[in-house]
């Protein structure tokens, strides 16, 4: 075992030589409104996302709802106003909790990261966490230490292969019958040698990018902190991220965030939890008020359908239940969210299921928010465990609410069947 | 081994650009393009530092540069070929139909550039050469008043100092340390058929560097000299 820890702290010798080459002194948030002189590599990399910008633009995936996107730039202005007339956001129909900042000012915000926060304050704690990387330029900045660590990479794999060829040199021309043997074992070290470098330059690579996360995780709080919002709202976003997973229908979401590894571009949630915690200097677990949650439930309402639709097509019917859940806390939208969470059962089909799904619908129903599509798959369900006369009332109380649905021949074949008992 | 002289003597002149081209057979009966209404899409154009380490660092002014030059180029070459001659910015086009067939443009591009240049092949392609955007390219030829476009997309790379000083020390131990390359792409597209009718690979010699003017031309007229209209 000597070997191992022999090459564990060589590697991290190189590691930390490695670090002391591509780390730069800090600079300062990039001023409002600078644009990159034109022969810079900023500037290559500026082009690059503009070009990226342009199929945001033109994407089946970008959200045109004007009002949700001056919402959301409207959080964004107030955490960050020096840079509000250079930032464009983009909100995007994507059912994963995520956001993103490209170097050039373009903000992505993913649906499924709007529908789960659960007041403004978590929405503007992750936006605040993105403008962060745009404010201290960290894809310039990742860019610079990459070019610096693999020059330095490349240095010291020639040196170690220089050094070997000499050795090798000076041990055949000693002329010992040893002298192959020793040329061998020089050129096996020198090998390894290298391949330790490779290996400890790529790892301070993710070390760096982990930096920049916790940098943004730290900046981020501190503006929307700033901005009047609720310090506990940081550490309960990323409770719920913990929480969520830990629902997962699949064995390696559940495990994901369970070990830390040297080749991870973010820090592990429980890390980034502990952190803003202390910044928050709070119970994290603190629950926002319900009139908090009503208010930015306002603003997401028009889709939330829509975005739960979406959701279920992730299969991964463990989290969304456990975000059904957490959508129904404030006791509003209760139709829609229990007409999802009857799909999520009905798509799932576990054992069960159709009674889990049939319990959701009619929870559904009993809400005016309810969409009508409730009423034909409660029918649907019920027709299923064969509570022929019920599975009727809802068919029938789909096509009042609905007459002109393109769906009713097959609802009235349904209908049809259930009278003459042709289908079970 | 012809090919290998040829590379040998691209070396020793350092002057030459290399194409390979691929087109659509007279067999698989394809109507030339009869009229010439063509319609120039502007140029893709990345270029990129070559660091010592080999990491490749984006050039936004020699990228505009060579598209300004490519384009003036192209156009020159094509304007004597064709009665009219337009030319479409995608950056501005890229909503509704038109921004979907220069996307889908894009992505049949890169397939030929895979399966026709490199090392793999489709098996149910067997040697055709019958890549297609759909007739529904006739919407970006009605669009345009175009009976073909044409596309084409650059990519480059340029030895840093740094990675020059690494070639020459390299090279005294008989270690290759490549100094980066300039690649371009061309597609003719039949806007009647929407099939590509026509594709081009060249490979830029060190005299035609793009960056500059006459290196552009060279370039143009070396990647234009057998296309079909």
């Amino acid at each position: 075992m000597s070997w191992l820890r022999q090459s564990a702290a060589i590697a991290a010798s190189i590691a930390l030589l490695l670090n002391a080459t591509g780390a730069a002194a800090q600079p300062a948030f990039r001023p409002a409104n600078l644009k990159p002189n034109i022969s810079s590599a900023e500037a290559g990399i500026w082009g690059a996302s503009d070009k990226a910008e342009a199929a945001i633009r033109s994407s089946a995936d970008l959200n045109r709802d004007v009002q949700l996107t001056a919402y959301v730039k409207g959080v964004l202005c107030r955490i960050a106003p020096e840079y509000c007339s250079e930032i464009r956001v983009y909100v995007l129909d994507r059912p994963f909790l995520n956001a993103g900042a490209w170097p050039n000012g373009a903000v992505e915000v993913n649906s499924g990261l709007l529908l789960r926060a659960r007041t403004e304050d978590e929405l503007s704690f992750v936006l605040g966490h993105e403008v962060t990387h745009f404010a201290r330029n960290h894809s310039l900045r990742q860019h610079e230490n990459e070019k610096a660590t693999r020059n330095a990479m490349l240095a010291l794999q020639i040196g170690v292969t220089l050094g070997a060829a000499a050795a090798m040199y000076s041990a055949a021309s000693t002329g010992s019958p040893y002298a192959s043997s020793t040329i061998d074992s020089i050129s096996r070290s020198a090998q390894s040698l290298n391949n330790l470098i490779y290996l400890a330059g790529v790892a301070s690579l993710f070390a760096y990018s982990r930096e920049s996360e916790s940098e943004a995780d730290e900046f981020g709080f501190k503006r929307y902190h700033a901005a009047g919002y609720q310090a506990a709202a940081a550490p309960s976003i990323w409770h719920y991220v913990e929480d969520e997973n830990a629902a997962s229908d699949f064995d390696a979401v559940r495990r994901s965030q369970a070990r830390a590894s040297i080749y991870m571009t973010h820090p592990i949630t429980g890390q980034r939890i502990a952190a803003l915690s202390a910044m928050a200097g709070t119970d994290a677990k603190k629950d926002p008020s319900r009139e908090e949650q009503l208010r930015y439930r306002a603003a997401i309402r028009p889709h939330l359908a829509a975005w739960l639709k979406d959701d279920l097509r992730r299969r991964d019917f463990g989290q969304t239940l456990f975000l059904l859940d957490r959508l129904s806390e404030p006791g509003e939208d209760l139709g829609v969210i229990n007409f999802y969470r009857g799909e999520a059962f009905r798509l799932r089909r576990k054992d069960g299921d159709v009674e889990k799904a049939v319990a959701a619908y009619r929870v559904s129903v009993s809400y005016a928010d309810a969409p009508p599509a409730s009423y034909r798959e409660l029918g649907e369900a019920l027709r299923k465990i064969g509570d022929k006369p019920s599975a009727q009332e809802a068919f029938r109380t789909y096509l009042q609410k609905v007459p002109d649905a393109q769906d009713r021949w097959l609802i009235e074949a349904s209908l049809k069947s259930l009278e003459t008992g042709g289908l079970k | 081994m012809k090919q290998f002289l040829a590379l040998l003597a691209c070396v020793a002149l350092a002057a030459c650009t290399t194409t390979n081209v691929r087109k659509v057979n007279q067999a698989q009966n394809v109507a030339p393009i009869t009229s010439t209404r063509g319609l120039l899409v502007q140029p893709d154009v990345n270029l990129y530092v070559l660091t010592a380490a080999g990491m490749q660092e984006r050039r936004e002014d020699w990228s505009r540069m060579a598209q300004t030059n490519l384009a003036e180029a192209l156009k020159a070459e094509l304007s004597s070929r064709t009665k009219t001659l337009r030319v479409l910015d995608p950056q501005v086009s890229m909503d509704g139909r038109v921004g979907q067939l220069i996307r889908l443009n894009s992505a049949v591009g890169a397939s030929v550039a895979i399966f026709e240049y490199g090392p793999l092949k489709l098996p149910t392609k067997r040697g055709a050469f019958d890549w297609t955007l759909g007739d529904g390219a006739k919407l970006l030829g009605e669009a345009q008043g175009a009976d073909y476009a044409l596309f084409v997309s650059a990519n480059g790379t340029y030895a840093s100092a740094g990675r020059k000083a690494l070639m020459v020390g390299a090279a005294l131990f008989g270690v290759a340390v490549p100094l980066g390359q300039q690649q371009i792409f061309a597609s003719v597209v039949d806007l009647h058929t929407g099939r590509l009718v026509w594709t081009n690979v060249a490979t830029a010699g060190p005299s035609a560097d793009i960056r500059s003017a006459e290196g552009a031309r060279s370039l143009a007229t070396s990647l234009l000299k057998d296309i079909p209209v």
